[in-house]
C-alpha cells in the first residue's frame, strides 16, 4: 500500500489545486499568496520570465521560485512574459512598483550581447535594475560531428571553408563562434537556427560542420560518442566535461558565458533585497537545487550583485571591442 | 424531400452509396439556413482592392529591409516574393472576380458584430486596470440581455455563474496568472 | 527489439498507481485542450513543481506524457463544436468537423476523431516500437533543404485545401506568407513590418491568428446571422459514427496513420504537416472532392488520424536523439532531467524500463482516451444544445481569457480581435480563413530553410538537387502542381472525345 500511497497524495494535492486562502487588495494576478506579518514576502511575488516554458531560463527560474518559497515562506509565482530575447519582461520589471512585489532572474546576453546586435533605443541597461545576485553559469561548448573531418581545432584551422550552427542571432553561441572564427582567420559562414533543439538537429545531420551548444544541449550526444566537443567558451574548465580546454587554454580570446541573476526595479528597499538573498543562499544550499544544477549542466555563479554589475560591464566592453577588432556585424544594427 | 423513402428508392437505384442521401439532406438544410445574400460587384472590387494595397504596400517596405544576394538573402527578399504574388494574384482577382457571388451583403444586423466586438475591447482596456471580473460581467450581460435578448433573469443568473466558475478554474483550478480585484 | 524490455514496459505501466496517473494525465490534457491557449507546455510547466513529489520518473513521463497527447484530442473538442482550433494541427480539422456540427453530426465527428487518433496512435506506437532506431536516421537526414521543399509542397497543398474560388485562397495563402514574415528577422534581425512595436518584435502567435479569424469572426457573424430569427438550438442528431461511416472512413484512417508517423518524426511542424498532407491526399482520392468542407467524414478522420500519429512518433526524437521535437516535449525532457533521468542515444540500454515505460503508458493513455471519449462525447455534444444567445459570451469569454493566458498579455487580445474582425470581413467578402492560417504556420519554416539552405550551398538553387529527400519533394512538388493542369487537358480531351462518340452512336443508331 505505501507504493500507492504517496501517488495518491499528489494526486490530492493535483486534484485540490491549491486552495490556500488570503485577503490582499488591488488588482493581481496570481491567486492565494501566504505569509503573514511584517516581514517581506507579504503577499505573492511574482517572478517574470522572459522566455517559454521549458527553456533552460524558465526552469532555472522554477527551481529558483521553489526554493525561494520553501525558504521564504511565501509563494512565488513564474510568469512567463516571452518575446524579444526577454527585453519584454525586462521592460515590465524596469515599469514594476519597486516593492520585492515583482522579480525577475535574466540572462547575461541581454544586456551584454543584445546591445550589440540591435538599434541602441531597443537595448536594455543593467542600470534600470538592481541586481540582487549572481545564480549560474551556462556555458558553450563547440562541437562537430564525430564522422566529420573536422575532430580537432587544428582542424578547424586548417579548413578552407566552414559552415557553423548558432542557436540565433543575437546569442551567446553566435558571438564566439564569430569570434572564434574572426581570431583563427578562417572563413565561415553563419547559419542561424531557432534555438538549441534544430542546431543539434543540424551538427548530428551534418548539415553544418560545427556549432556552440549549451552544455545541457549537447552533453547526451557527447556522451553517447556521436558528438566531439572541442572547447568550452567559459573561463574555466567545466565539471561536466572535464577533458575539454577552455578557449583560454587554448590560447584564443574569445571567451563568452551565459549567465543569469536576480534583479529587482531600481529603488527596491534594503530589507527586501537582504530577505532575497537570505531565501537565495538557503535555496543554493539545498540538496534538490545542487541536483537541479547538476542535472541541467549548470555551474554555480552564486556571487554578489556588484561583482555581477561589473562583470556584466567587463564583458560588454571586451566584447564590443573584439567585434570592432574583427570587424563582425551580428545584426543590422547599423 | 416531402417523401424520403421514395428518395431513397431513387438514391439507391442511381448509386450505391448509402450515405449520400444523408448528404443531400444535409446540404439542403444547410443552404435553405443560410440563404445567402450576395453582395454584388462592389464586394469583389473591394476585396481585390484591399489585396493589391497589401501587395503594393509590403513591396514598398520589403524594398526597405534590404534584398542580399542569393548567397546571403536579405530580410527583405522573401516578403518581396510573396508581396510581389499578392499583388499580382489581386489584379487578376480585380478582373476575373467581379461576378463572383460569394460574398454577403451587410445589413442592419451589421452592426450587431460591432457591438460585440466594441465589448471585446473594453474587456481587454479594463482587465488590466480593474481585474476581469466586472468587465467580464458586463460583457456577459450586455451579450445575453442586449444582444441574445435573454431575460433579465437568466441573463444575471448566467451572468454571475459564468464569471464565478471561469474565477474558480482560472485562479484555482489551473493557477494561471490573471489581473483580477476579489483575492479570497 | 528487446521483446523482454517491452513486456517488462507493460508490467510498469499496468502498476494501479502508474495506470491512475495516466488518467489523471489524460484527463487533465483533454481538459486543457478544450481552452484555447494555455497549451500542454505551459500546463507541463505549471505543474512541474508537483511532480518533483512523485519519486519514480516512470509515473512522472506517464503523467506528462498523458497531458500531451490528451490535449490533442481535448483540441479537436473545440474545433468541431466552436469552430475553435487551439493547435495548429487541428486547423484543419476545424473545415469539415464544423461543418458536420452545424448538420447536427457533431457526436460523429468527434468519434471518428477518437477512433481516428486511437487507431493512429497505435499504429504509430507499433511501427515505433519495431523501427524508432531506424526512423530517427531519417529526422537527421532532414536538413534545411528538406524542410524549405516539403514546407513548400505544403503551402501548394493549402492553397488546394479550400472550397471557394482558387484565386481568391492563393491570395489569402499568400498574405498568411506576408504575415508570417513579422517580426524581428532571424537571420539579420531587420524589424520587418513591426512599426517599431516591442510587442510585435517575435512576430504574431499562430493561436492568437486562428482564434480571430476563426473563433471570433464565428462568433460576430452568427451574431448578425441570429438576429431577428428564432433561436432554434442547434440540432444534435446520431452521437456516433455508424457502420457505414465507419467503413467510409477506415481507408482514410489508415493513410493518416501513415503520414502521421512519418511526417510527425521532424522537429518542428511535423504534425501541422500531417494533418495537412493526410486531409489533402484523402480530398484528392475522392470522387467528389467538392464534399470536403462541407461536411466530408474522412476530412475529419485523416488530419486526426493523423496529429495523433504524429504526436505519438515525435517522441522518437527525443527518446533516440535526445532532441525534442516540440515545447512540450521539451517540457517533458525537462520534467525527465528533473526527475535524474538523462534523456538521449543511451536511454534504450541505460534505462530500459523508462524507454518502454513511457512507449506503452502512451498505447494505454490512448485506450483510456477512447474510452473516455465515449461518455464525453455525449456530454460535449449536448453543449450545443444551450441556447446560442447564452453559448456565445460563454464562447467570447473562453476565447478571450484563454488567449491572455498564452502570453499573459493584454496584447495578444487586441491582435486576436483585430483578426476577429478581419475574418468578419473576409467572409463578407467571399474569402477563406484556412489558407491563410496554414499558410501562416507555413511560412517561417519555408523562408528560414530556404534561407539557411542558400547560405549552406553558398548560393547556388541547385544545391537542392543534389540531396535525394529534397530533389525528390521538389519533383512532387512539380507534379502536384502540374498534374491538375495536365488533368484539365485530358479531361476536357476525354470529355470531347466522348461527345463525338455519342455523337457517333446517335448517327448508327
Amino acid at each position: 500500500m505505501t507504493k500507492l500511497a504517496a501517488p495518491l497524495r499528489t494526486a490530492a494535492l493535483l486534484a485540490a489545486g491549491g486552495l490556500a486562502l488570503s485577503a490582499c487588495s488591488g488588482v493581481q494576478n496570481t491567486a492565494g499568496g501566504s505569509g503573514g506579518g511584517d516581514t517581506y514576502p507579504t503577499g505573492s511575488v511574482e517572478m517574470l520570465v522572459g522566455a517559454d516554458p521549458g527553456g533552460s531560463s524558465d526552469l532555472i527560474s522554477r527551481a529558483v521560485s521553489d526554493g525561494l518559497g520553501n525558504e521564504l515562506d511565501g509563494s512565488f509565482p513564474v510568469i512567463n512574459r516571452p518575446g524579444a530575447n526577454g527585453a519584454l519582461a525586462a521592460g515590465e520589471l524596469e515599469n514594476a512598483e519597486p516593492d520585492g512585489s515583482t522579480i525577475a532572474i535574466q540572462n547575461a546576453s541581454l544586456f551584454a550581447i543584445t546591445p550589440l546586435a540591435v538599434p541602441e533605443d531597443e537595448a536594455t541597461s543593467i542600470d534600470d535594475f538592481d541586481v540582487v545576485g549572481g545564480v549560474s553559469r551556462d556555458d558553450y561548448v563547440l562541437v562537430t560531428n564525430a564522422d566529420s573531418e573536422y575532430q580537432s581545432l587544428e582542424d578547424l584551422e586548417g579548413a578552407g571553408s566552414l559552415r557553423y550552427g548558432t542557436t540565433g542571432v543575437g546569442t551567446g553561441s553566435q558571438l564566439a563562434q564569430a569570434l572564434l572564427f574572426g581570431d583563427l582567420g578562417v572563413d565561415a559562414t553563419d547559419v542561424p537556427f531557432d534555438g538549441g533543439s534544430p542546431t543539434l538537429t543540424a551538427v548530428l545531420g551534418g548539415q553544418v560542420d560545427v556549432a556552440a551548444l549549451q552544455i545541457g544541449e549537447a552533453i547526451e550526444n557527447v556522451e553517447s560518442g556521436n558528438l566531439t566537443p572541442l572547447m568550452v567558451f567559459g573561463p574555466e574548465r567545466v565539471e561536466f566535461l572535464p577533458d575539454v580546454p577552455t578557449a583560454t587554454e587554448e590560447g584564443l580570446e574569445v571567451e563568452v558565458a551565459q549567465y543569469r541573476f536576480m534583479t529587482v526595479p531600481t529603488g527596491t528597499p534594503s530589507e527586501v533585497t537582504d530577505r532575497l538573498t537570505e531565501g537565495m543562499e538557503a535555496t543554493f544550499a539545498t540538496d534538490e537545487y545542487q541536483a537541479f544544477n547538476e542535472q541541467n549542466s549548470l555551474t554555480p555563479m552564486e556571487i554578489s550583485g556588484d561583482e555581477v554589475v561589473a562583470q556584466l560591464e567587463e564583458d560588454r566592453e571586451r566584447y564590443a571591442g573584439l567585434i570592432e577588432e574583427y570587424g563582425i556585424n551580428l545584426g543590422d544594427a547599423s | 424531400m416531402s417523401d424520403p423513402k421514395r428518395a431513397e428508392a431513387q438514391q439507391t437505384a442511381e448509386t450505391p452509396a448509402p450515405d449520400l442521401l444523408d448528404e443531400i439532406q444535409a446540404e439542403v438544410a444547410k443552404d435553405l439556413e443560410d440563404e445567402k445574400d450576395p453582395g454584388g460587384t462592389a464586394y469583389q472590387v473591394v476585396g481585390a482592392l484591399v489585396g493589391l494595397a497589401l501587395g503594393v504596400g509590403g513591396i514598398v517596405l520589403s524594398l526597405g529591409y534590404g534584398l542580399g544576394t542569393l548567397r546571403e538573402p536579405g530580410a527583405g527578399m522573401w516578403p518581396l516574393i510573396v508581396s510581389v504574388l499578392i499583388t499580382v494574384l489581386s489584379a487578376a482577382l480585380l478582373v476575373v472576380g467581379r461576378t463572383l457571388d460569394d460574398s454577403e451583403r451587410f445589413r442592419r444586423a451589421s452592426l450587431l458584430p460591432a457591438v460585440g466586438a466594441a465589448t471585446f475591447v473594453a474587456l481587454a482596456f479594463l482587465m488590466p486596470v480593474i481585474g476581469f471580473e466586472i468587465p467580464a460581467l458586463l460583457l456577459c450581460v450586455v451579450w445575453l440581455r442586449f444582444l441574445g435578448g435573454e431575460t433579465w433573469r437568466s441573463t444575471i443568473v448566467v451572468s454571475v455563474v459564468t464569471v464565478a466558475a471561469f474565477y474558480a478554474l482560472f485562479l484555482y483550478g489551473l493557477r494561471v496568472p490573471l489581473p483580477h480585484l476579489f483575492a479570497f | 527489439m528487446d521483446v523482454n524490455a517491452f513486456v517488462e514496459g507493460f508490467g510498469v505501466v499496468l502498476q494501479p498507481s502508474n495506470l491512475l496517473f495516466c488518467l489523471i494525465g489524460v484527463l487533465i490534457g483533454m481538459f486543457i485542450g478544450v481552452l484555447p491557449g494555455l497549451g500542454p507546455a505551459a500546463t507541463i510547466a505549471i505543474l512541474l513543481p508537483v511532480t518533483y513529489t512523485i519519486e519514480d520518473p516512470v509515473t512522472v513521463v506517464i503523467m506528462l506524457a498523458g497531458i500531451y497527447y490528451g490535449a490533442q484530442y481535448g483540441g479537436t473538442i473545440t474545433s468541431v463544436l466552436l469552430r475553435l482550433p487551439g493547435e495548429a494541427s487541428s486547423v484543419v480539422t476545424v473545415f469539415d468537423g464544423f461543418a458536420l456540427a452545424k448538420k447536427g453530426k457533431a457526436g460523429t465527428a468527434l468519434g471518428i476523431a477518437a477512433i481516428g487518433s486511437f487507431t493512429g496512435a497505435t499504429v504509430s506506437i507499433i511501427l515505433m516500437s519495431l523501427i524508432a532506431p531506424l526512423i530517427a536516421g531519417w529526422a537527421l537526414g532532414f536538413g534545411p533543404p528538406e524542410y524549405a521543399a516539403l514546407a513548400l509542397l505544403g503551402v501548394l497543398l493549402v492553397a488546394t485545401v479550400g472550397n471557394g474560388n482558387a484565386l481568391k485562397a492563393l491570395i489569402t495563402a499568400a498574405v498568411g506568407l506576408l504575415l508570417a514574415t513579422l517580426g524581428r528577422d532571424s537571420f539579420t534581425g531587420t524589424e520587418r513590418f513591426t512599426f517599431d512595436s516591442l510587442q510585435l518584435a517575435d512576430g504574431l502567435n499562430f493561436v492568437v491568428i486562428a482564434m480571430g479569424l476563426f473563433g471570433v469572426a464565428e462568433i460576430l457573424h452568427n451574431l448578425e446571422q441570429r438576429a431577428g430569427k428564432a433561436q432554434p438550438p442547434a440540432v444534435v442528431g446520431n452521437v456516433w459514427p455508424n457502420k457505414a461511416e465507419l467503413k467510409q472512413s477506415s481507408g482514410a484512417i489508415g493513410r493518416g496513420s501513415v503520414i502521421g508517423f512519418v511526417l510527425g518524426v521532424l522537429p518542428g511542424g511535423g504534425a501541422v504537416l500531417a494533418s495537412l498532407v493526410a486531409y489533402a491526399a484523402e480530398k484528392r482520392r475522392a470522387k467528389d472532392p467538392s464534399r470536403f468542407g462541407r461536411g466530408a467524414i474522412e476530412g475529419v478522420a485523416a488530419p486526426e488520424t493523423a496529429n495523433n500519429a504524429a504526436a505519438t512518433s515525435s517522441f522518437i526524437p527525443l527518446l533516440t536523439l535526445g532532441i525534442p521535437a516540440n515545447a512540450s516535449i521539451a517540457m517533458l525532457y525537462a520534467a525527465l532531467l528533473i526527475a535524474g533521468v538523462r534523456v538521449g542515444p543511451s536511454l534504450v540500454e541505460d534505462n530500459p524500463d523508462i524507454f518502454w515505460g513511457v512507449i506503452n503508458s502512451m498505447y494505454i493513455g490512448n485506450l483510456f482516451l477512447l474510452l473516455l471519449s465515449i461518455p464525453l462525447v455525449g456530454i460535449f455534444v449536448r453543449l450545443l444544445r444551450v441556447r446560442p444567445a447564452i453559448l456565445a459570451p460563454l464562447t467570447a469569454l473562453i476565447t478571450v481569457l484563454g488567449v491572455y493566458t498564452l502570453n499573459n498579455s493584454v496584447f495578444d487580445i487586441f491582435v486576436m480581435m483585430f483578426f476577429g474582425v478581419v475574418g468578419y470581413l473576409m467572409k463578407k467578402t467571399g474569402f477563406e480563413p484556412g489558407p491563410l492560417v496554414l499558410a501562416f504556420v507555413l511560412g517561417a519554416l519555408v523562408e528560414d530553410n530556404f534561407r539557411r539552405s542558400m547560405l549552406i550551398f553558398g548560393g547556388d538553387p541547385l544545391g537542392f538537387f543534389t540531396r535525394p529527400i529534397s530533389a525528390t519533394l521538389l519533383v512532387v512538388f512539380v507534379i502536384v502542381a502540374v498534374l491538375p493542369l495536365v488533368k484539365l487537358v485530358l479531361d476536357r480531351r476525354t470529355a470531347a472525345l466522348a461527345h463525338d462518340n455519342s455523337k457517333r452512336e446517335d448517327v448508327t443508331l
